[in-house]
């Protein structure tokens, strides 16, 4: 995800984080302390994001340690990153510790060439009661933590209060279910507040909450989450094609409009006033309140579900640090220490503030920082106010696929196409079941899963 | 060759001699291109596993997949239809623009710098430059149509619309190269030539159909075959604006061997396709030194 930040707010931010963390904590001395060990971690946050954060992070870490010594690697997006990461397993380029986004989870499992952070958490008795159990639940897999969550966020509604006002709705009561959210944008847009009621970017993510919201499964085999996937599950049930049928009306109606495949055009629209509402990760909360620059009250809501959806709830989304196998243990371990700095309060608290990214512990939200920006801007209380307010169970923990980048550009296909008036709900869901248990097939067949 | 050193060298030598000088570049193609092309015909040979690896022979059964998958067909046709709309444009709108910048008056060279400015352009960034322009909500065609009452278009968005604005960013981007290639060709037509034909009475368009044209037609053939082969493996531009959306309109087989590939770990699969592009790109270019060539004079 692209976010865009003001340097001075994260200067101020990391700043923060990094007095906090440079507040002498007692660290053991596992690693040798006559020559540093030297780690690469590679990360997949562009911008000022990787200038600005991650530097002032890997400063910080450095500074506090003479006896490990990180270097921070921008790799390009999340997908060119697992590319590298690929291709480098196996060679001496291979990194000790690297980022890897939410849907690449069963692949870097199923790759063999992961540490899983759950040896070291046994091994120190490591203590996990601080961290969010719905992020634990997403990352947990047959009850074993492969990675450390790093940066986690939900899917939100993004609303314009001042239009909101304008059209005669409440504009401190978001809708909250698809006919309200449905209807306010016909109202918006029957009252000239706009031309355009919400704006929805075609992301398979999107696809992928609502169907939790719904309490409906992605994938058989529980998600993913009991044995392998074979199959995807969502041409099956109702939930799917509700989505798609909701979707493609608003459209058709002429009360959302289509921006295509990119986040970046949404929320373009939406911070230039052109759309009522967008839906968009909580990422870029803080990007979009710099972007539409006080313009407008911008108001956040929940990740709409159905009107009758009762089980469900949000999907975690993000990204999480993976520890190599392919490093000799010295590094490993130098790597651990490192995955265990960026999770403490301060840096997650300064990662919240620049970002909206929400803290994968409960304690970051003491930090000074984290409780002004709060004061300041409540939307930022949003998306873990959903998180905390959704149930743990498989809809909820998310789909595991080897093949879920895949997957999800399918799912993209199928909302283009329906959208487009080109197919049915049912009929685009189901070409793109096809596709995706093909390749799913062909996964576990040269991966030998069962 | 002359003649004295072909009695002077026996042929085996002459041979011999002649491979020694090819060696290096050999060597750099071997490594370079026939190796990866031989390794490319087995990729598409095999089922992969998601780290490239061989997991078993397939025969022919990636290519069987593509014939049978829409998408593949779908790619093809947006490919051919890609090259039709930008090649021939890239040369309409280049001429006259290395026409005029090939007119002799003060402050020229800033006209030509203008006009071939966009060789200096990456097509990324001409592709960021143009996402903001299709934007429909805040980029200015929209602003521009609005004024007249035009309708609001989905550029990108649009299965219509989108592969002819991929196409608009293309040729905007290859035009400067276009120009400057024209340009030079143009200035190399003999002034003789074109006054001689003025003195026989020939008039602008004559001297320009009969004179100019023949005289530059090697570089028009050049451009033709370069943005040819260009566009048929054009990747930037649609990674950016469209990533093959809406509904496949804009999903080039470049770009659909890069999922394939780098996204959905299919390397057999994208090796096949691979091999299908290859075959095309010769076919094209065989076309067009068979067919377009004839009317090129080298003079």
């Amino acid at each position: 995800m692209r976010v865009k930040v003001t340097r001075r707010r994260f200067l101020r931010a990391a700043g923060a984080a990094g007095l906090g963390a440079a507040a002498g904590r007692l660290r053991l001395p596992n690693v040798s302390a006559q020559t540093p060990v030297r780690i690469a971690f590679w990360h997949a946050m562009g911008g000022n994001l990787g200038d600005t954060v991650i530097r002032a992070f890997v400063n910080t870490f450095n500074a506090s340690r003479k006896d490990i010594q990180v270097t921070a690697q921008f790799q390009g997006s999340y997908d060119d990153l697992i590319n590298k990461l690929r291709a480098s397993l196996g060679s001496s380029s291979v990194p000790a510790v690297s980022q890897v986004y939410d849907i690449g989870t069963r692949f870097m499992i199923d790759s063999k060439a992961v540490v899983p952070v759950q040896d070291f958490i046994d091994r120190e008795k490591f203590d996990l009661t601080q961290f969010e159990p719905n992020i634990l639940a997403y990352y947990r897999v047959g009850g074993r933590l492969y990675s450390m969550p790093f940066n986690t966020s939900t899917a939100i509604l993004y609303y314009n209060k001042d239009m909101f006002k304008q059209a005669g709705l409440d504009p401190n009561r978001p809708p909250r279910t698809f006919d309200e959210i449905e209807a306010s944008a016909a109202k918006l847009v029957r009252s000239g507040a706009t031309r355009s009621g919400i704006t929805i970017a075609i992301y398979g993510w999107f696809f992928e909450q609502l169907l939790a919201r719904q309490g409906a499964l992605y994938a058989n085999n529980g998600n993913g989450r009991d044995a392998p996937a074979t199959a995807v599950a969502y041409d099956h049930e109702e939930a799917g094609a509700r989505i798609l049928e909701w979707w493609a009306r608003m459209i058709k109606s002429g009360v959302a409009t289509n921006p295509g495949r990119p986040t970046a055009a949404s929320q373009r629209a939406f911070a230039a006033g052109q759309t009522a509402m967008t839906m968009d990760s909580t990422a870029v909360v803080r990007s979009l309140l710099t972007q539409s620059g006080g313009r407008f009250q911008m108001g956040t809501g929940y990740f709409p579900k159905p009107p009758a959806a009762a089980t469900g709830g949000s999907i975690v989304g993000g990204a999480s640090a993976w520890i190599l196998s392919g490093r000799p243990p010295v590094e490993q371990q130098a790597a651990w220490e490192f995955v265990k700095f960026i999770s403490e309060p301060a840096q997650q608290a300064a990662w919240y503030v620049g970002t909206g990214y929400f803290p994968v512990r409960r304690d970051a939200y003491h930090e000074a920082t984290a409780q002004q920006t709060l004061a300041q801007f409540p939307q930022f209380l949003t998306a873990i106010s959903e998180l905390r307010s959704s149930p743990i169970n498989r809809a909820t923990q998310g789909a595991l696929l080897g093949v879920f980048p895949e997957a999800r550009q399918k799912s993209e296909d199928a909302i283009e196409a329906t959208v487009l008036g080109r197919k049915t709900p049912q009929q685009a869901l189901a070409d793109a079941a096809r596709d995706v248990n093909q390749a799913i097939a062909v996964y576990n067949r040269t991966m030998g899963a069962k | 060759m002359t003649g004295r050193t072909r009695t002077r060298f026996a042929p085996a030598r002459a041979l011999v001699q002649a491979l020694a000088y090819l060696v290096p570049s050999l060597l750099v193609f071997a490594v370079f291109v026939f190796y990866p092309l031989a390794r490319n015909v087995q990729l598409s040979l095999y089922d992969t596993t998601p780290f490239g690896g061989l997991s078993r022979f397939a025969g022919a059964g990636n290519y069987a997949e593509l014939l049978r998958s829409g998408e593949f067909l779908g790619s093809l046709r947006v490919t051919v239809l890609f090259a039709v709309y930008t090649v021939p444009a890239g040369l309409v709108l280049g001429l006259p623009l290395a026409l005029l910048a090939n007119r002799r008056m003060r402050g020229i060279a800033a006209f030509r710098t203008a006009y071939s400015f966009t060789i200096a352009v990456s097509i990324a960034a001409a592709a960021l430059i143009w996402e903001w322009m299709f934007d429909p909500n805040v980029g200015i065609l929209n602003y521009l149509l609005s004024l007249v009452h035009g309708p609001r278009i989905g550029w990108l968005t649009d299965p219509h619309w989108a592969l002819p604005a991929v196409a608009a960013t293309t040729v905007w981007q290859s035009l400067g190269f276009d120009v400057v290639v024209l340009l030079a060709a143009l200035q190399g037509v003999p002034d003789e030539l074109v006054e001689a034909a003025r003195i026989d009475g020939s008039g602008q368009w004559a001297v320009f159909r009969h004179v100019v044209v023949p005289a530059i037609s090697p570089a028009l053939f050049f451009v033709g075959v370069v943005a040819t082969l260009g566009v048929l493996q054009s990747f930037g531009q649609i990674h950016i604006l469209t990533q093959g959306g809406p509904v496949g309109a804009t999903n080039a087989i470049v770009y659909s061997i890069y999922r394939n590939a780098f996204f959905n770990f299919r390397f057999g699969l994208a090796a096949a396709q691979a091999m299908v592009l290859f075959v095309l790109v010769l076919a094209f270019t065989t076309l067009q030194f068979g067919v377009f060539e004839r009317w090129v004079s080298y003079g």
